[in-house]
């Protein structure tokens, strides 16, 4: 294909992303900031000279530098990866409309922009009688109307027998966890509800609030899909990605969404599978959404999905999805499908080609303390080699013949691990098997030595798509 | 020979008078006159006693020559000068020669609020037939001091012109006449409680409807400082003083792009001081004073003792005037009166005239002031000048008024009336009924308990049973509909807050496109063009133009404007520097007066203000709200002299009557806005609002230096200073102006405008 895209991130989805534009036959460019001097994806790469193609950039969270560095080698493309700018819709804006325009890899703005606003998302998705969250989809004002919304919320769930009935009330500016408070009896909102919005109006400039059904007992899945510019979707099933760190970071990641080996359900998993897909690719339709996406779900213990975002992205756990589909016999690429797509590709191939077969798992292999809250564990790295079978693979920036230290800028991640089998049991069985033949070994300025997740990932496996 | 030695020492006092008049330079061989002057004193001995005669009369000879041919060629800046000499006659002064007897109120010389304020209680004896008469008046004025340091050459700070305020109403509340003295350069442009501005405002605001007769004699007027004291029913000026807009040196250095700590050259404020028409002449002819009171050659000085009893007699008849104006029967003491002078050119009065008023006699004062004022500097543009010109239009407005006393008032208070008393009565039957029907209601409840009662539908998502509607776009928000033509630029900005907060550069198309010129990360309000606001703020298709044929004009020929008017209305397709047009926000209709930077900075000249007089007086007619947003505004326009100045008289006068008569006046200034209008019209307002990152003030930073030599912070005149300091009343967020304008249109007003 022709075009040269500027790869606008770090770690293993730069990397990733550059194998993807080999394979298309697409020039790139990559950038990299002093603290990843030694990153694979920069080693990998010709840092100066006529050839050049690795660019050093003050920050990769400054678009000036970036636009800069596509003008100069005359990119016709950027891929944000994921993180950073990949869910900006103005950063998608000024690379589509700028002087110099450029393919965003990745949806149009407009629909991140549209699907990026939580509350807008919601409301879409309720025109389209898709289920939401119970509660409002509007921000609320009036203290009056709030404490109606809240004592039906709460009495709907004691209809429904849920034993510990509780709501939550959001700031409708904030985000990131910020000003959120629980309630669990009505006797209580009024108070809570005042300090949110007073809290609310302080920071954000706004005292709307929205009022939620707190879900506490849940399984968050995931559904992957592939959109075209030409109005063809296609979806990769369906992911589970309910263990998750302190700071809602995955950590182990499985596909398919639920499955018949591991747990014991009172709902039909199949038929709620089928229909979190089946509404993902509606609400997908209706905002003609035009690349990769994740569609987020949330599955209460009775089997009730939810929808809970739309990611409008390529995620760090794609290759979950891709691990159990088969296209003519190969694992597809999602981030070459990605690519491809963006430059204005047709899809090529129907949704029945796709099959989809046994089970895989995703290890996110982290240098942390998972007793300590998850604390990033900073030092360098002597040793880090992986197994290699035909049933597994590894997609990681740090290098396996020298040296590295890890940038204390950055998140510790190290590597993702991913394996898969038959079925969840073989799977599971493997990704045990493997964990035990990682090897890293690494020393901190003290002299400690290196803590990672292994053991953690490896306790986890036990309760994998239950409750 | 001690004789003859002081009559030496007082020509080479009028040598020095004259060599100062002269900006000390040797004209008519002045120098060569000083030496010999110098020469004669030193060596007095040396000449024979007859020599020394002859030599003196030779000299006074000389000077006397000399002085009459400088009063002859007297220069406006020559008079400035004349103004600006320590021998220049003072507040002190005139309190001692033309007053009986006096008081000095808030301070004593230097323990005082602000000793260049001085406010008196004094008595003045007019002789009417060979008999006393005694009156008390209120004295208030700016002291030069005589070159006293304290004094501060006249200038006043806030507290200065508060302490006038308090006196004013202190003579009001006495019910005595008020004699102004305007001595002032101008005010003391610092930014302390209220802000120079605010007070000046106050007091301006004040005095438009002060319940006494009031005379003010100008000598020298500066500007906002002589405005702050100079609003009166009779305006007396002396022959030699001046009265301007701004400092002869300051248009010098405004005209000629002088850049700070620069010389401004000497023959530039010459050719200013020519053009600002600020002699007493110049205005009479202008109309912006009403009578001129003669001085001795060369201005009185000190020790002119005649010209103080010329004072007396000229305030105290100006005085006499004023209160016989306003008496409903008065033809026979008026024509006695001018009968008398006539004949015997005598100074004294006729008949006695009681200075103290009764209510319907403060009526008709507040409206002679009212109208001396609207009508003031009516020749300083063209267009149709005033609505009520033609007999149609004088029907249509008087028809107008009437329609909407009926509709408004009348019909509508009714309406109240009837709806608060079915109120009550419905009130009191509902209890009753409560009382009857609560067995029944209790029995109805007990039966149906296990039916559903059906709630209203709730805004609650994923709830089956209740349809989800599809939520309004909020009316309030910003739309899109307009961009602005600042957007179309593929570059970034860097917010001049990011070393302090760590902005990121903004896009300049995201920047001028959706977050409406605000930086995202601390709200810096970068400035943008006034048709963002005339989209933005205001319902679509909602704004009509009203008085778009008033034009800016150029009443003193004053060189170069005509060229730089013609400049701007190409530019802006408009003809004054103010919009003025009727609007709606959420379907409450308003008026809308709008300064705007495009047209000369938004400065104030005759046609400005009287079409902002005419905005006032629309809104009064029609019970509508108006408000007045700065987008920037430079103050009077400089160009068009003292016509610029009484603009701030005119407009407050218009914008106080219209909140007499219930109206809602709302100011919200944007990006600059400084002197003169906001020291009036502007800061008049109970309800003001600055959009964020906007500055207020007095006087510019550079002016504040060169005249105070005090260097002030960066952030002096920024909005949350003036807020900080009680001048304005809330910051708003650019993006919030409609929501707030239209909280303020809900909550704030009183019951008298038309939606109420």
């Amino acid at each position: 294909m022709d075009g040269k895209v500027l790869i606008a991130n770090r770690g293993e989805i730069a990397i990733r992303i550059m194998e993807a534009c080999k394979d298309l036959d697409l020039d790139y460019i990559v950038v990299y900031t002093d603290a990843d001097q030694d990153s694979e994806h920069v080693r990998r790469n010709i840092t100066s000279g006529p050839k050049q193609n690795a660019w050093r950039i003050t920050s990769y969270t400054e678009p000036n530098d970036l636009f800069a560095v596509a003008t100069h080698t005359r990119c016709t493309a950027i891929h944000p990866g994921y993180g950073f700018f990949s869910e900006d819709f103005r950063f998608a804006r000024r690379a589509t409309i700028r002087d110099h325009s450029l393919i965003f890899i990745g949806p149009n703005w407009e629909v991140i922009k549209n699907l990026g606003d939580k509350i807008n998302t919601k409301r879409v998705a309720n025109e389209l009688n898709i289920p939401t969250i119970p509660g409002t989809d509007a921000p609320i004002y009036n203290e009056m109307e709030a404490e109606d919304i809240a004592h039906h919320l709460l009495e709907g769930q004691k209809v429904e027998g849920i034993t510990n009935p509780s709501i939550l009330i959001k700031a409708a500016a904030g985000g990131g966890g910020m000003g959120i408070e629980e309630v669990t009896e009505i006797e209580q909102f009024r108070r809570v509800y005042r300090q949110v919005q007073s809290y609310a109006k302080r920071q954000f400039g706004d005292g709307g609030v929205l009022i939620e059904q707190c879900l506490t007992d849940y399984n968050h899945l995931e559904v992957q899909l592939l959109c075209s510019q030409h109005g063809e979707r296609i979806h990769f099933s369906s992911r589970n990605c309910t263990i998750q760190s302190t700071g809602r970071q995955k950590r182990v990641e499985a596909a398919p969404g639920f499955h018949a080996s591991c747990f014991d359900y009172d709902f039909d998993e199949k038929l709620v599978l089928d229909q979190i897909v089946e509404y993902s690719l509606k609400l997908a339709a209706h905002v003609r959404y035009d690349n990769v996406g994740t569609w987020e779900w949330i599955v209460s213990r009775s089997g009730q999905p939810y929808l809970l975002e739309v990611n409008t992205r390529i995620q760090v756990e794609n290759d979950v999805s891709a691990r159990i589909s088969y296209l003519d016999g190969k694992h597809p690429n999602l981030i070459r499908e990605q690519i491809r797509l963006a430059l204005g590709e047709k899809m090529g191939f129907k949704q029945n080609n796709v099959e989809f077969q046994g089970a895989s798992i995703e290890l996110r292999i982290v240098a942390e303390d998972t007793r300590r809250g998850f604390a990033p564990w900073i030092g360098t790295i002597t040793e880090f080699t992986f197994p290699d079978h035909d049933w597994s693979t590894v997609y990681t920036h740090v290098p396996f013949d020298r040296p590295y230290t890890i940038p204390s800028e950055y998140d510790p991640n190290l590597a993702l691990a991913l394996v898969w089998g038959k079925n969840m049991d073989e799977a599971k069985e493997r990704a045990a098997r493997y964990i035990d033949e990682v090897r890293i070994k690494g020393q901190d300025s003290q002299g400690g030595s290196i803590t990672t997740n292994l053991d953690y990932l490896k306790q986890n496996l036990n309760r994998l798509l239950t409750f | 020979m001690t004789e003859l030695l002081k009559a030496l020492q007082k020509i080479e006092e009028r040598i020095n008078y004259l060599i100062q008049i002269k900006d000390f330079t040797n004209w008519g061989n002045l120098f060569g006159f000083q030496e010999t002057c110098t020469e004669l004193k030193q060596n007095p001995y040396e000449y024979h006693e007859e020599q020394f005669k002859v030599e003196i009369r030779k000299l006074d000879e000389s000077i006397t020559f000399l002085e009459e041919r400088a009063e002859e060629q007297l220069t406006p800046m020559e008079r400035v000068r004349i103004v600006r000499t320590v021998e220049r006659f003072s507040l002190k002064d005139i309190l001692e020669n033309v007053y009986e007897d006096y008081t000095e109120l808030g301070g004593q010389d230097e323990a005082n609020i602000d000793p260049a304020m001085v406010c008196a209680k004094a008595t003045i004896v007019r002789k009417i037939k060979n008999k006393p008469y005694t009156a008390t008046v209120m004295v208030i004025g700016q002291e030069t001091g005589h070159g006293e340091e304290f004094r501060n050459g006249g200038s006043c700070k806030p507290e200065g012109n508060e302490k006038a305020l308090r006196y004013m109403k202190v003579a009001e509340t006495e019910g005595i006449p008020i004699h102004f003295y305007v001595f002032t350069p101008g005010s003391f442009p610092i930014e302390e409680y209220p802000g120079a501005a605010q007070q000046i405002a106050r007091n301006i605001y004040a005095m438009t409807k002060l319940r006494v007769p009031s005379v003010s004699l100008i000598s020298e007027g500066g500007s906002g400082g002589a405005e702050a004291i100079g609003l009166s029913d009779f305006r007396l000026m002396c022959s030699h003083g001046y009265y301007s807009v701004i400092s002869p040196e300051g248009a010098a250095a405004i005209e000629g792009r002088i850049r700070e700590g620069q010389k401004v050259p000497k023959e530039l404020i010459e050719v200013c001081a020519e053009r600002l028409k600020l002699t007493a002449k110049d205005n009479r002819t202008l109309g912006t004073i009403d009578a001129i009171v003669k001085e001795p050659p060369l201005g009185a000085r000190h020790d002119d003792f005649a010209f103080f009893a010329q004072i007396r007699a000229e305030i105290t008849r100006a005085t006499d005037k004023v209160v016989l104006s306003t008496k409903s029967f008065k033809a026979f003491r008026d024509w006695e009166n001018k009968r008398r002078k006539k004949k015997t050119e005598r100074k004294d009065l006729a008949v006695d005239i009681p200075w103290d008023l009764n209510r319907d006699e403060q009526r008709r004062l507040l409206i002679l002031r009212s109208k001396k004022y609207r009508e003031m500097a009516m020749h300083g543009f063209s267009g149709h000048p005033d609505p009520t010109e033609t007999f149609f239009k004088q029907f249509q407005e008087k028809s107008e008024k009437f329609y909407y006393n009926l509709r408004y008032d009348l019909i509508k208070n009714s309406h109240k009336q009837a709806k608060k008393i079915f109120r009550e009565v419905s009130g009191e039957g509902s209890v009753m009924f409560k009382r009857l029907s609560t067995p029944l209601t209790t029995l109805k409840d007990f039966l149906a308990k296990d039916g559903k009662r059906k709630s209203p539908p709730l805004r609650i998502t994923y709830n089956k049973t209740i349809p989800t509607t599809q939520p309004v776009q909020d009316p309030l928000e910003l739309t899109d509909k307009y961009t602005s033509p600042l957007a179309n630029e593929d570059r970034t900005v860097t917010c001049p807050n990011s070393h302090k907060n760590g902005c990121k550069d903004l896009w300049i198309p995201d920047l001028y496109g959706e977050f409406a010129g605000v930086c995202e990360n601390c709200g810096h309000h970068f400035p943008l063009e006034y048709k963002w606001y005339l989209h933005n703020i205001f319902d679509p298709d909602s704004i009509r133009f009203f008085a778009t044929d008033i034009t800016s004009g150029n009443p003193l020929g004053y060189t170069g404007l005509n060229k730089r008017l013609k400049d701007s209305k190409k530019k802006t397709g408009r003809n004054s520097g103010n919009l003025t047009f009727t609007a709606k926000v959420m379907d409450i209709k308003i008026v809308t007066s709008m300064l705007y930077r495009d047209f000369r900075s938004g400065t104030v000249g005759s046609a400005e203000g009287e079409k902002f007089v005419q905005a006032c007086e629309l809104a009064t007619r029609k019970k509508r709200p108006l408000l007045s947003y700065v987008h920037t505004t430079g103050g009077i326009r400089i160009q068009e002299g003292t016509l610029g100045v009484t603009q701030m008289p005119k407009c407050t006068m218009a914008v106080r009557e219209y909140i007499d008569a219930g109206g809602l006046y709302i100011v919200v200034y944007d990006n600059n806005s400084y002197a003169g209008p906001v020291a009036s019209f502007l800061g008049c307002s109970p309800y003001q609002f600055a959009i964020r990152s906007s500055r207020i003030g007095f006087a510019g930073i550079r002016v504040i230096r060169e005249t105070t030599g005090i260097d002030i912070p960066p952030d002096y005149h920024s909005a949350r200073n003036a807020l900080k300091r009680g001048h304005i009343q809330g910051i708003w967020d650019r993006r919030d102006f409609r929501r707030n304008l239209h909280k303020c249109l809900m909550t704030m007003g009183s019951h008298n405008l038309y939606y109420r």
